[in-house]
C-alpha cells in the first residue's frame, strides 16, 4: 500500500531564504499526522508543494504514490485542503462555491449540490448557505474552509492551522468532525500551533524546524524524551539537597517544603528514588510526578542556538 | 480523471459565465450606454455632417468598428479581471488545487470571456438597429470574425491577468494599449483618406484587420483581404492560447 504522503529531500528556497531543506518523511494511509514547528519552519510551504501552489526546487513529493508535479491531476484529486488564509470566491453564495469546487473535481452537478448541502450540515452552517463568504463570522469562515475541503470527499485532508483564532467550543466541534473523518478512514495532515491539539488528535507528529524534520514520533514517545519533575514532600524541612546518585536525574533542588527532582522517565525512576531517600534516612510523605508536556519537548527541539545560549546565560 | 472538456471544465466555464451574467449592471449596461452615446453623437449629430464613406452612411460605416471595440474590450476585461481578482484574493487557488488540467482551466477562462465579448457585440448591433438599418452581406465571415476576435482578446486578457500586479495595470492595458489601437484601427475612418505613410503604418496595427473583417461581414466592404485577415488572426489566437497554457503550466503569476 502506498503511503498517503511520501517526500524525499524536498527543497525550496526564496532567494537566500531556505524554506524547505531536504524535508523527508512519510504519512501512512489512514493516519492522523501532525506537523509542528515554529513560524517560518516550512510547514505551509510543504503543504503548498503538495497541492501545487509552490514549485519545489528539488526532491520528490508523492500523494498516494502520485508525483505532485508529473501526476498532478491524480494527486490533487485525492486532496482536500483547508488553508490558513480565507481564499474563498467572493462572488457567489457559499453553497455555490462548494458546488463549483466539487465540479472542478469532476463531481456532476446533482451530486455536487447534495455534497455541498451535506458538507455545510457537517460543519453546522447550513442555514447560511445563501450567504456570501464575506458576511460570515470568523468562526463560520473557519467552518466553511473545512466544508470546502470536505466537499470533494478527499482521501487526504490537509488542515493548515484549522482552529487558529476560534473559540474553545468551536475548536472542540471541529475536532469532533475531524476525528470522525479520520475514524472513517480519511488520512489527516494537521499543522497547528496548539500543542494540546496535536497531543489529543495525532497518531504521530513530525517536528519541523528550518525546513527539516527534526523528529517524527508519537506524542507519547516524544513526551518520554522530555524531563519529568518529581515533587517529593518529606517529613522534615530540608536545609540542603540530599545526595541522589541515580541515572537519569538531571537536577535536584529544594522548593519550600518539597524536594524537586528533574529526571528523564520520572515514573520509572520514582521507586529507586524513594528507596534511595529512605536509605539516607528521609521519609517521603507525598509524591507528585509532573510529566513533560509535548510543548516543552517541542520548545527544546526547536530552540535556536542563540536562544539556548541566552537561556544558559540567564540560568548562570 | 476528467477530460479537457469534462465535468471540471464545464464547472469552471459555468462559474465564469455566471460571474458576468449575474452582474449586468457591471458587465452589459456600461457598453450599452457607451454605444448609445457613440451612435447618437458620432452617428447622428456628427454623422449627418459627414459625407458617405465608400457609399455608406457614416453611422453604418462606424458600426462594425464599434462592435469590435466593445467585443474586444469586454473579452479582455473579463478574463484579465477574473484571473487577476482571483489572484489578488487568492481564490484562484480553488481552481489551481483542483485536478483540472491546465489546458481545461485556460480554455474555460477564455471561452467564458469570449462569450461575454460576443454578447456585448450583439448588444451593440441591437443598439445600432435603433438608429439605422444594419446590412448583413457576409454572415459567415461575420460569424467567423466574431468568434476569432473575442477569443483572441480573451486569450490576451489571460496574459494580462497573469502579468498585472495591481488593478491599475489592468486599466493601463485597456485604456492605454487597446483603446488607442482600436481608435487608430480605422473604426471611425477609411484607410483611403489617410496619407500613404499613415496608411502603411496603419497596416501594422492588428486592429485594422479585425475592423476590416467585421466590416466586410456587415457591409461587404473591404480594404484588406478578409481571408488573409481571418487566417492571420486565427493563427495569432492559437499562439496566444498556447502561451496561456504554457504560463499556467509554469505557474507564472499563480504560484511561488
Amino acid at each position: 500500500m502506498e503511503p498517503a504522503i511520501r517526500t524525499d529531500g524536498l527543497r525550496k528556497s526564496y532567494g537566500d531564504v531556505v524554506a524547505l531543506d531536504g524535508l523527508t518523511f512519510e504519512v501512512d494511509e489512514g493516519e492522523f499526522f501532525g506537523l509542528l514547528g515554529p513560524n517560518g519552519a516550512g510547514k505551509t510551504t510543504f503543504i503548498n508543494v503538495l497541492v501545487g501552489l509552490v514549485r519545489k526546487d528539488g526532491g520528490t513529493a508523492e500523494v498516494f504514490g502520485f508525483d505532485v508535479e508529473t501526476e498532478y491531476q491524480e494527486a490533487r484529486d485525492r486532496i482536500g485542503l483547508a488553508p490558513q488564509e480565507f481564499n474563498v470566491d467572493r462572488f457567489f453564495p457559499i453553497h455555490e462555491v462548494l458546488e463549483h469546487k466539487a465540479g472542478y473535481h469532476g463531481v456532476p452537478s446533482d451530486e455536487a449540490e447534495r455534497r455541498a448541502e451535506e458538507a455545510l450540515k457537517t460543519v453546522g452552517i447550513y442555514d447560511k448557505r445563501d450567504t456570501r463568504f464575506d458576511w460570515l463570522s470568523g468562526g463560520m469562515k473557519r467552518r466553511f474552509l473545512l466544508a470546502r475541503a470536505l466537499v470533494t470527499d478527499p482521501d487526504l485532508l490537509i488542515l493548515d492551522e484549522p482552529t487558529a483564532g476560534v473559540d474553545v467550543q468551536l475548536r472542540r466541534d471541529l475536532w469532533g468532525v475531524i476525528e470522525r473523518l479520520n475514524a472513517e478512514g480519511t488520512t489527516i495532515l494537521l499543522t497547528t500551533h496548539y500543542i494540546e491539539e496535536a497531543e489529543r488528535l495525532c497518531d504521530r507528529v513530525a517536528i519541523v524546524d528550518s525546513g527539516r524534520v527534526v523528529e517524527v514520533a508519537t506524542p507519547d514517545d516524544l513526551r518520554s524524551r522530555g524531563t519529568d519533575q518529581l515533587y517529593l514532600t518529606l517529613d522534615e524541612t530540608l536545609d540542603a539537597v540530599p545526595d541522589i546518585d541515580l541515572d537519569g536525574v538531571v537536577e535536584a533542588r529544594v522548593d519550600g517544603d518539597s524536594l524537586v527532582v528533574t529526571a528523564q522517565g520520572g515514573s520509572r525512576l520514582a521507586p529507586s528514588l524513594l528507596r534511595e531517600l529512605e536509605y539516607e534516612g528521609y521519609e517521603v510523605t507525598n509524591l507528585d510526578i509532573r510529566r513533560a508536556s509535548l510543548e516543552e519537548v517541542f520548545v527544546d527541539m526547536t530552540r535556536t542556538d542563540d536562544e539556548a545560549e541566552q537561556l544558559g546565560a540567564i540560568h548562570q | 480523471m476528467s477530460s479537457t472538456f469534462g465535468v471540471g471544465f464545464r464547472s469552471l466555464l459555468k462559474r465564469e459565465i455566471l460571474r458576468f451574467v449575474r452582474r449586468p449592471k457591471n458587465t452589459f449596461l456600461p457598453p450599452a450606454i457607451t454605444n448609445v452615446l457613440y451612435f447618437a453623437v458620432f452617428g447622428v449629430v456628427l454623422g449627418q455632417r459627414i459625407d458617405d464613406i465608400a457609399g455608406f452612411d457614416y453611422i453604418v460605416f462606424i458600426l462594425p468598428g464599434l462592435v469590435v471595440l466593445g467585443a474586444i474590450s469586454n473579452a479582455f476585461e473579463n478574463s484579465s479581471f477574473s484571473i487577476f481578482h482571483g489572484r489578488w484574493n487568492e481564490y484562484i487557488h480553488e481552481t489551481l488545487t483542483s485536478p483540472l488540467s491546465y489546458s481545461s482551466m485556460v480554455l474555460a477562462y477564455i471561452l467564458a470571456a469570449a462569450l461575454r465579448g460576443l454578447v456585448v457585440g450583439v448588444i451593440i448591433v441591437a443598439i445600432g438597429l435603433l438608429f439605422t438599418p444594419v446590412p448583413l452581406e457576409e454572415p459567415l465571415f461575420l460569424a467567423a470574425f466574431m468568434l476569432v476576435i473575442p477569443t483572441l482578446f480573451a486569450a490576451l486578457g489571460v496574459v494580462g491577468g497573469l502579468l498585472a500586479e495591481d488593478f491599475d495595470h489592468l486599466t493601463v492595458m485597456n485604456q492605454f494599449i487597446l483603446r488607442p489601437l482600436v481608435f487608430f484601427g480605422a473604426v471611425f475612418y477609411s484607410l483611403d483618406i489617410l496619407p500613404p505613410l499613415y496608411r502603411t503604418l496603419s497596416l501594422l496595427n492588428p486592429m485594422v484587420y479585425m475592423v476590416n473583417g467585421v466590416r466586410y461581414g456587415f457591409l461587404g466592404f473591404q480594404e484588406v483581404d478578409p481571408i488573409l485577415s481571418l487566417g492571420v488572426l486565427s493563427g495569432l489566437t492559437a499562439c496566444v492560447v498556447a502561451l496561456d497554457v504554457y504560463l499556467f503550466k509554469r505557474g507564472y503569476g499563480l504560484i511561488d
